[in-house]
């Protein structure tokens, strides 16, 4: 997803990949706002020409002349505005879609990534910091137009007077360097701030994620104090910047203006004393007025670009955060056979203490642990949710270690369907043909729906299969929910599935008919395609199994047939029966 | 060109389907919430605009001083005559600069305030809204609001704000300093207003539902990244990645080209903003030449007139240019008023309209015991046939009742009933005798607890988890709440016991210990009645025999509503209501419902079948 190159692991590089991809807008836009910034330095001159050459002496012809040459400036200035502007807006809108998706794109890296942000974190860098990093598109043109205006506006007091344009060019760099000091104080506080409100964005995000079971206890209360504890922190991280803000508003205006203010008092000075003419003082003035805008621009630039380079520092950390499974050489592996089964060899890991299993081409098995834990922690390997190397022993798909096979190849051979259910917006045709690659035929469709008893999801809803799933399938119920989850994953036909628990939410008479309706599907006489492995202690699942296995303690404590184990093994018979 | 896009942009809009988003406040209510929120602080404003005015007034000292100037200069007057005038306008320049930024912290900090107190409102309503109201309009819609239209306002208050107001400022007291010099060239300079507001009022209305689209895009556009990261295991187990992706690619693509086709439309008005400096510079300069012609004001004054104006170019222009980035920050403020505002009545409107049952005795009514009667209650979801077909059942206080039905019966629905989330269509509810609505929300709640099978962890030490349900709590209480639920042993290994952040970004903790702290939330929220639906199933049947006397522990005492998916919890309960289609099909106790050899008694067969060795399976919980 991130393309060939390696992915940019500081905010400079971010900011630096920015502009370099976007070169050619770039360089026309700043030329064209550059252009623009002449033109703006240009309207004081003409000002003072104007009242030199023809309201002083009177003339009427001369102003009708330079009133068009000042039409003509205008129009100029209107039109390089437009295309330069809009050639940047095309720039920067389309590099916020780039960042965006290169952030969600990372997020949803199946190799998985190591990182601690959260997902309102991530929500926002991927929204507004994919924005914020954008923006150096807008910051690099403003700037280079002030200080091309800034260099107009030099040339201009030069040609007046020699020593006042020396003063201009030396006095203004100054200033700015002045003011530049002060920024690494900004970018702290802004930082400060803006990680406290990804924390507000964060908490909010939690709060509303959990909003029923809040609601189920009446926590809604409680609840909307402790945002407004971090909201109150919030507010005193965005004053303490303000403060700082404010302080360096201050002192780059007056520092602006006293810059402005001096050249005007020298220029009042060589005019009372005859040394130039009135409108080249007036022109003087308006220079120096205008010189106020790029300068001032200058000052608070790099807040902004620090603000900017924040936000790219956060892209940066989601983007260049390592992945978990380094998928080195893998593609090369060899490939799983048709009809693999599952094999797992010496496997510790969490609470698993040596596991053993097998899972024979064909094969239905029963996984019945005595602890949750250990079931868990078996379909987290099983998942590749975690690194080979963080597990000892191996997990073996058709004879091949997970890790040497590709993540894709591993994937495609083996399905995982997680507990917790997550159903997608779209259609429930949508949903359910997510893992079937779209050629899911209807009778496909209606043989897996009834196989997982959800046929009554479809007809529960006046539009069928065209039925519109919002958010998580939260219209649905939790039984509805795990027997779309069910069909889905039987529709996906993966040559080995594994299902973890897949009924807590169906009533004892639905799950015995879900046990039959999966082995008919998947595990009818004499084929061997298709491995199914059911970790699950519901008997009326376990006993459509071929073979049992029990964990207890993370390790294997006996295997059998399920109806011989609950006649003879009372632990067992402690296990299923609740 | 853009006429096109314009085009293209708007019959895409009419072909999206309606959106069920939450609602936007209109702008008169947005201003209004506005006002209020600034008349509740007098003071603090009264101090803002002073402090930008004395900002402005700084600011217009300089251009009129060098006017006088111009003319001692024509005058002949000698150097020293630059003196006072150059004192004065260095003064303007500390006091302007000190003024503005005094003025953008006051600004940030008023702002700031509103803005914290809004978010928090916002929040507040909707951790209360109908849990129906915020599925349907989608989380990610929320989440938007709470981050990113938080942020655009934020931004505003402390970047665009101070500008809107210094810019307003100086433009009044220019005019009226150009007036001050003759009141022909303030005429002259008034020209451009109504120019400038001609631009205002052609760009605005082709705005505002730009930026609303907008907005929308965005809303969008971050549900499908919400969707996609929570759901990323999922999304992984199918390899959907790149579907999502392209979703993803889909959503932030129109949001891209609706920023390219709003920023189009500004550049248009810029250059009508361009015409109407110039129209009002040229007028200023003829004004200015026909009245030195005339003899009524010196070139200095008209000089100083023209570069009073010109000085406004940058605050006016400033002013326009973020006049859409606080149109923006409005339409996001809009969006965060629209969830404040939502009438906490209309669920009760919703009642009014669909059933007149509920209204009974007076509020403030104190239930006389934790029973629970309901009594012909029929429900049915937005547009579908009724899902409960008058059911009448009772529950003493302090008794377990077990709700037992096949998937579909309608058991999960009557849970939320009587828990409060959903109301019936027909017929009451009660506790104690008295009616949900005349117990307010707050003396509902206070007494009616509901674990559904949406179990979530909340972000942060476990002990603040538990302290939702019970501000405050002691670390004794939790304590004692943990091992009510047998949850103690687990915790306190865990690597930092009770302060370890669990939830997302935390230690992960497994379904079963996720549900014993819903449980032990439950003991600490210590409700009357508790409403069970499927707490137990959610662990997976693993843990479940222990989740059972978790639950059972939890609820000792209350009034208990168990939705039952395993039969045992059935046959540990007082009674048994059996569910089907709708209606109450059979109630009693366990053993005479089995003896009857009715539909319960099929289904407690086959539950027995399905452990293998029936003859010793007379199996109650401890």
């Amino acid at each position: 997803m991130a393309g060939p190159t390696t992915p940019p692991a500081t905010g400079g590089r971010v900011l630096r990949r920015t502009t370099t991809r976007n070169a050619r807008r770039l360089t026309a836009g700043t030329v064209l706002i550059s252009l623009h910034q002449v033109c703006e330095a240009l309207v004081p001159v003409l000002i003072g020409v104007i009242v030199d050459r023809a309201i002083g002496p009177g003339d009427g012809t001369s102003l009708l002349w330079w009133l068009a040459g000042l039409a003509g400036l205008f129009t100029v200035l209107t039109i390089v505005y437009r295309y330069g502007a809009r050639t940047l807006m095309r720039a920067l809108a389309e590099e916020t879609h780039l960042l965006r998706l290169e952030v969600a794109g990372r997020i949803m890296d199946p190799r998985g990534i190591e990182t601690e942000l959260r997902a309102g974190d991530l929500l926002t860098i991927s929204s507004s910091d994919a924005e914020k990093a954008s923006y150096i598109i807008d910051y690099i043109p403003r700037a280079t137009g002030a200080v091309v205006a800034t260099a107009v506006c030099s040339v201009t007091l030069l040609f007046i007077d020699v020593p006042l344009g020396i003063a201009v060019l030396v006095a203004t760099p100054l200033a700015l360097l002045a003011l530049h000091l002060a920024t690494p104080r900004i970018t702290r506080r802004v930082a400060e701030q803006q990680e406290m409100m990804g924390t507000a964005a964060s908490l909010a995000t939690d709060l509303v994620s959990g909003v029923r079971p809040l609601q189920g206890i009446g926590a809604e209360a409680a609840a909307s104090r402790r945002y407004a504890e971090v909201s109150q922190k919030s507010l005193a991280a965005a004053l303490r910047a303000a403060r700082t803000q404010g302080v360096y508003n201050a002192v780059s205006n007056a520092s602006g203006s006293l810059l402005a203010c001096g050249i005007a008092v020298a220029a009042g000075w060589f005019a009372l004393r005859g040394r130039i003419t009135i409108g080249e003082f007036l022109t003087i003035i308006g220079v120096a007025q205008f010189l106020m805008a790029p300068v001032g621009l200058l000052a608070v630039i790099p807040g902004w670009i620090a603000e900017a380079r924040a936000s790219a520092d956060r892209i940066a950390r989601v983007v260049s955060a390592p992945v978990l499974h380094t998928d080195d050489g893998a593609p090369a592996g060899p490939a799983v056979a048709a009809s693999p089964g599952l094999a797992v060899r010496g496997l510790r890991y969490g609470t698993l203490d040596t596991i053993d299993l097998d899972a024979r081409p064909g094969e239905f098995v029963g996984i019945v642990a005595h602890r949750g834990t250990d079931a868990d922690a078996l379909v987290r390997v099983l998942s590749g949710r975690v690194v080979p190397h963080e597990y000892d022993g191996q997990v073996l798909l058709g004879g091949e270690p997970l890790g040497g096979i590709s993540l894709a190849d591993a994937r495609r051979t083996m399905l995982v369907e997680p507990h917790r259910t997550d159903l997608f917006e779209g259609t429930l045709a949508a949903n359910l043909t997510a893992g079937a690659d779209g050629d899911a035929d209807p009778a496909a469709v209606s043989g897996a729906l009834a196989a997982a008893a959800a046929g009554d999801v479809v007809s529960a809803h006046p539009e069928g299969l065209a039925y519109e799933v919002v958010e998580r399938g939260s219209g649905l119920s939790g039984g509805q929910r795990q027997r779309v989850a069910l069909a889905r994953a039987l529709l996906a036909r993966p040559p080995i599935l594994v299902l973890h628990d897949p009924t807590t939410a169906v009533d004892t008479v639905t799950e015995q008919a879900i046990a039959q309706g999966v082995r008919d599907l998947r595990h009818l006489a004499g084929t061997a395609a298709f491995t199914t492995v059911l970790v699950t202690n519901s008997p009326a699942m376990l006993a459509a199994t071929d073979r049992v296995v029990v964990l207890d303690g993370g390790r294997v404590v006996t295997e059998g047939i399920h109806a011989e184990l609950g006649a003879t093994d009372d632990d067992y018979r402690r296990a299923v029966l609740r | 060109m853009s006429q096109q896009s314009e085009q293209s942009h708007q019959s895409e809009q009419s072909e999206q389907p309606d959106e069920h988003l939450l609602p936007i406040a209109n702008s008169r209510t947005t201003w209004r919430w506005l006002g209020g929120r600034l008349r509740e602080r007098p003071a603090a404003l009264a101090l803002t605009l002073l402090v930008g005015l004395l900002g402005a007034a700084a600011a217009v000292v300089p251009a009129y001083a060098l006017g006088i100037l111009v003319d001692r200069v024509r005058d002949g007057a000698g150097s020293s005559a630059i003196l006072g005038i150059a004192v004065t306008i260095a003064a303007a320049a500390l006091v302007g600069g000190a003024a503005t930024g005094l003025t953008s912290y006051l600004v940030a900090r008023l702002g700031g305030q509103i803005l914290a107190m809004l978010r928090e409102r916002t929040v507040s309503r909707a951790l209360t809204l109908p849990v129906t109201t915020l599925e349907r309009a989608g989380r990610g819609d929320l989440l938007s609001r709470v981050s990113a239209d938080v942020a655009e306002v934020s931004n505003a208050l402390v970047e665009r704000i101070p500008v809107v107001i210094s810019s307003t400022l100086l433009g009044t007291l220019t005019l009226a300093a150009m007036s001050s010099l003759d009141w022909r060239l303030g005429l002259a300079g008034a020209v451009a207003v109504p120019l400038y507001v001609l631009a205002l009022r052609w760009y605005l209305p082709l705005a505002m539902p730009r930026y609303a689209k907008q907005r929308k895009t965005v809303a969008r556009s971050s549900q499908r990244l919400v969707e996609s990261m929570q759901g990323r295991r999922t999304v992984h187990a199918y390899g959907l990645q790149d579907r999502h992706l392209e979703n993803i690619d889909m959503a932030s693509r129109s949001s891209r080209d609706v920023s390219v086709w709003v920023f189009d439309l500004f550049t248009r008005f810029v250059g009508r903003v361009n015409r109407a400096e110039f129209g009002g510079l040229s007028v200023i300069l003829v004004t200015g030449f026909l009245l030195v012609r005339e003899g009524t004001v010196t070139v200095g004054q008209a000089a100083a007139a023209a570069v009073l104006f010109h000085r406004l170019f940058e605050p006016i222009g400033m002013l326009l240019f973020v006049f859409d980035e606080v149109l923006a920050a409005g339409a996001s403020l809009a969006r965060l008023v629209g969830v404040v505002k939502m009438p906490p009545e209309q669920e009760r409107e919703q009642e009014q309209e669909q059933g007149p049952g509920q209204v009974s005795g007076a509020p403030g009514q104190v239930p006389a015991d934790a029973s629970l009667d309901l009594t012909d209650v029929h429900f049915a979801y937005a547009g579908g046939a009724d899902v409960l077909r008058g059911i009448s059942m009772r529950v003493p206080a302090g008794s377990r009742v077990a709700l037992v039905g096949s998937t579909g019966a309608g058991k999960s629905t009557l849970a939320a009933i009587v828990a409060g989330s959903l109301r019936p269509r027909r017929g009451t509810v009660q506790l104690g005798g008295v009616s949900p609505a005349a117990l307010g929300t707050d003396g509902f709640r206070g007494r009616v607890a509901l674990i559904t099978q949406e179990i979530h962890v909340f972000a942060g030490p476990l002990i603040e988890d538990l302290r939702l349900a019970s501000p405050g709590a002691t670390v004794q209480r939790a304590t004692e709440a943990l091992t009510t639920v047998g949850a103690l042993e687990w915790a306190e290994a865990l690597p930092e016991g009770l302060d370890t952040v669990v939830g997302e970004g935390g230690h992960e903790l497994t379904a079963a210990q996720a549900q014993q702290l819903a449980l032990a939330r439950l003991v600490l929220a210590d409700p009357a009645v508790a409403v069970l639906d499927e707490a137990t199933a959610e662990a997976g049947s693993l843990g479940a025999r222990l989740l059972e006397e978790s639950a059972a522990a939890a609820t000792r005492g209350r009034t208990t509503l168990i939705v039952a998916h395993r039969l045992t919890q059935a046959a540990s309960a007082d009674r048994v209501v059996v569910l089907e289609h709708g209606r109450i099909v059979e109630e009693g106790s366990h053993e005479t419902l089995v003896g009857a050899g009715g539909r319960y008694a099929q289904l407690w067969s086959a539950w027995e079948s399905r452990t293998p060795t029936s003859p010793d399976n007379k199996v109650r919980l401890a």
